[in-house]
């Protein structure tokens, strides 16, 4: 790129540079693709139908997640931070109101995740505060609350009962949550491409000032998109009470950011106002793959963790390569 | 001009470029002379923007070069073109609003150092901002001061660089008459120093005024390179830039206004812009506001439309009270909005066209919450019809749409005359070429015949005068005259609108028809 610099066309100068952005651009695609392919065909054990079943298992909760994180990605409101604490009080929610029949205890713990995703929603879309500190603070708020409402005790599901177990259980031995999640995924993929609130998300999220101005219903709109983020998210955290048959706010681990990396690296417009739920899904498959094959390979779980980081900087590098090639 | 001579100070020569299918420049060349003032015209689209860019390093032409002085110069990036002496006042200010008028004098001034004393930034400062004829304090924060005087420092910021050749491109849109004498008293100055400037406009009166020679560019080819003393006027500008003489504007004399239809406002107050504003406009007719900048006709606007949530008073439409300081309640009431700023708050830019056609009329396209699409097809190719974008490029995104282009697109979402009652537009045609904006008032002019209430802010005169019915001037948040276009002249507005009435002698020969005045 530099080696042209000092020569009197300009033109050659444009064009090299216009040149070694695509190469650089479409050679890192190349060499992650052949990289996972190689890392995959090479790998005893990854091509098992155990392995592929493995994977999307791994998938199922933090892809329900990520789904949800990515509706307010589009929104053009970054994400919610709290949707790692949502996910383990449903959790605990749903666990502590097993005793009362699972039929309750699921439809009320999916409306506790709606009414966390409303407040954060009515927050930043409402009065327009910023997303970051909003679910900074949710996240301490569902935390504390949490906490005091269980004593800080460990919730298990009663002796006995054996009504949650299907969540458990397979069919075609695939599991349960599997089939939930790309359910959810066809049903929110719909909605945002077939239905006038999608439509409206999309517009908000890339211009909320025009949307404003325009009179769309900027701040129900935005709100939608957290509802909907946390019922998906709670959701994820009755199928995590029900696998993990204990309940406390250790469940929720690194959802949160996992599920933000699945949006991200699966190409959801972190800007706003551009992705699909199918994007956010790949990304997590993505990001699992990778896992798995470091797993079979007896990688260390910081080596996994690792790499986990160098693949969103990957994409956030080629977002932007990307972009730079569409400017030139 | 005494400074000026043979010599070329900045010469662009065969300069071509285009952007996948579409020749933005084609074969273009240009010559300043130092010391002298050029004019550049050409509609949207005539590559007005594009060789701006080139000038000032953001684009590089495919073929082509540029010579300063004669020496074939490079332009890589605009700090290179700064480097050259070329400078631009662009339409989008780029200062700092938060720090001080010296402090964005000297901001990104490489020659600068941070050790220098603060005494001497000062002088200097202080010095610059005399030369430019500028009366505020160097300490005071960009955001106190008016637009007017924003791009006076941007200039002596240019100047203090000590930009050779000076690039205003439209400077003049955001600015009130008095102002813009301001700038001009000011350029001239600055070519008399022997500095040269290149002004892009498409006020063509303005340009003749100011400008000692002007290119004209159309289709990305320069088509007239003449000095402005062989142009006799606007119209003969016109002809040149379009290849043909346009149709002589078109009013409709007998306005059909509607019994009982149309908006009234009362006691509107937007604190602090705007106090006890009070209007009629009736289904059919067109009401013009117009008044320096920070008069408050924006604001007027912006409280119908619903996006001052602070505004108080009354709006009735058709009869009908509206609450103010909902957007979303003033759409359903039937009031449309078009923004003075298209892009941050009226187009989707990375939408389609036909997304951005529909896209306050999704619930009335919409079943059980779903989206109809061949109904939304429909409305969205009759409304590109309407606004004149070939059908073919509803799937295009307006990104790349040239500024008139971008303009239809975003009126023809407030233009369909099914639901609207009320027509707000604030400046329609800012930064739309001379055809754009026939086409655009129109446009307009056709709503009002189908008995919508037109009410438009507008800081150029002719447009006031060429489009309204009832011309409205503000100054200082208040109503100051409203006249029948008939009564009214570009004189008297300009009076009016800067509060400089002689003896007042003009107002009272007009007193009659007046309504809602001197409050």
């Amino acid at each position: 790129m530099s080696g042209a610099a000092t020569t009197a066309d300009p033109i050659a100068v444009r064009d090299n540079r216009a040149t070694a952005i695509q190469v650089a651009l479409w050679g890192s695609l190349a060499i992650f693709a052949v990289l996972i392919l190689f890392g995959a065909f090479t790998t005893d054990g990854f091509l098992t139908t155990t392995n592929v079943k493995a994977i999307l298992s791994s998938v199922a909760f933090v892809g329900m997640i990520a789904v949800g994180t990515a509706l307010i990605m589009i929104s053009g409101n970054l994400f919610s931070l709290a949707v790692g604490s949502t996910a383990a009080a449903c959790a605990m929610s749903f666990l502590a109101l097993l005793p009362d029949g699972i039929v309750l205890a699921i439809v009320a713990t999916i409306a506790l995740g709606a009414v966390l995703g409303l407040i954060q929603g009515l927050l930043v879309g409402g009065i327009g505060a910023n997303p970051i500190i909003v679910t900074i603070g949710a996240a301490s708020l569902i935390q504390g609350v949490a906490l005091w409402a269980s004593s800080g005790a460990t919730l298990v599901p009663p002796k006995g009962d054996t009504s949650y177990e299907w969540l458990n259980g397979h069919i075609l031995t695939i599991p349960v949550p599997v089939y939930i999640l790309f359910g959810a995924v066809i049903l929110l993929d719909l909605l945002l491409r077939r239905s006038r609130f999608g439509r409206q998300l999309k517009l908000v999220g890339e211009n909320r000032e025009a949307a404003r101005a325009a009179g769309l219903p900027t701040t129900w709109i935005i709100t939608g998109a957290f509802v909907l983020a946390g019922v998906f998210t709670a959701i994820a955290g009755v199928e995590l009470g029900a696998f993990n048959e204990s309940g406390s706010l250790l469940i929720e681990g690194n959802l949160t950011y996992d599920a933000i990396a699945a949006a991200v690296v699966g190409g959801v417009a972190i800007t706003g106002g551009r992705g699909t739920v199918w994007q956010a899904l790949g990304g997590a498959i993505l990001i699992a793959v990778i896992s798995d094959i470091l797993l079979l390979r007896d990688y260390s779980e910081g080596v996994q963790i690792l790499v986990k980081g160098v693949i969103v900087f990957a994409v956030v590098i080629l977002t932007r390569l990307n972009r730079m090639r569409l400017e030139s | 001009m005494e400074t000026r001579t043979a010599q070329k100070l900045l010469e662009v020569r065969h300069a071509s470029k285009s952007y996948g299918a579409v020749r933005a420049l084609d074969d273009a060349s240009l010559e300043l002379a130092a010391g002298e003032i050029l004019g550049l015209c050409g509609h949207n689209g005539a590559g007005k923007s594009t060789l701006v860019k080139i000038l000032t390093g953001q684009v590089r032409p495919d073929s082509g070069e540029i010579l300063m002085q004669g020496e074939p110069i490079e332009m890589r990036n605009s700090l290179q073109a700064q480097s050259h002496g070329l400078a631009i006042v662009d339409q989008e200010l780029s200062l700092a609003p938060d720090l001080s008028v010296e402090e964005n004098l000297f901001l990104g001034n490489i020659d600068l150092s941070f050790l220098r004393r603060p005494g001497a930034i000062r002088r200097r400062a202080r010095d610059l901002v005399e030369r430019i004829g500028l009366d505020v304090d160097p300490r005071t924060p960009v955001q106190r001061l008016s637009i007017g005087e924003r791009q006076l420092v941007e200039i002596a910021r240019l100047v203090g660089r000590d930009a050779r050749v000076l690039i205003l491109d439209e400077p003049t849109a955001t600015l009130s008459e008095s102002e813009i004498e301001r700038v001009f008293t000011v350029a001239r100055e600055l070519v008399r120093e022997g500095r040269s400037a290149i002004f892009v406009s498409h006020r063509l009166d303005e340009v003749l005024d100011l400008c000692d020679r002007v290119t004209v560019l159309r289709d990305g080819r320069v088509v007239a390179a003449r000095s402005t003393a062989d142009i006799a006027d606007r119209q003969e500008l016109i002809k040149m830039m379009i290849g043909k003489e346009l149709p002589p504007p078109q009013r409709s004399e007998a306005v059909e206004v509607a019994a009982g239809s149309g908006a009234v406002i009362e006691a509107l107050t937007v604190p602090p812009a705007v106090q006890g504003f009070a209007h009629e406009i009736r289904g059919g007719e067109i009401v013009g506001l117009t008044g320096q900048v920070g008069s408050g006709t924006s604001e007027v606007l912006r409280a119908l439309a619903g996006l001052e949530p602070e505004a108080r008073g009354t709006l009735l439409l058709d009869g009908q009270p509206v609450k103010l300081g909902s957007p979303t309640g003033a759409l359903r009431a039937g009031i449309a909005f078009a923004s003075n700023d298209r892009k941050a708050e009226g187009l989707f830019l990375e939408k389609t066209v036909e997304a951005n056609l529909v896209a306050t009329r999704l619930p009335a396209l919409s079943r059980l919450g779903l989206v109809r699409h061949r109904a939304l097809r429909e409305t969205a190719r009759k409304l590109a019809d309407f606004v004149k974008i070939d059908a073919s490029r509803l799937g295009d995104t307006v990104e790349h749409f040239s500024g008139g282009n971008q303009q239809k697109v975003f009126l023809g979402r407030c233009l369909d005359r099914g639901d609207v009652k009320l027509l707000i537009l604030d400046e329609p045609t800012r930064g739309v070429d001379v055809s754009g904006r026939a086409e655009i008032h129109q446009l307009i002019r056709e709503a009002a015949l189908a008995g919508v209430a037109v009410i438009f802010a507008s800081t150029e005169l002719d447009e006031i005068l060429e489009l309204s019915d009832v011309v409205v001037t503000m100054f200082g948040g208040q109503i100051v005259a409203s006249l029948p276009r008939e009564q009214t002249s570009a004189e008297l507005i300009s009076a009016d609108m800067t509060m400089s009435h002689g003896s007042g002698k003009e107002r009272e020969a007009a007193a009659p028809a007046q309504e809602g005045a001197d409050r």
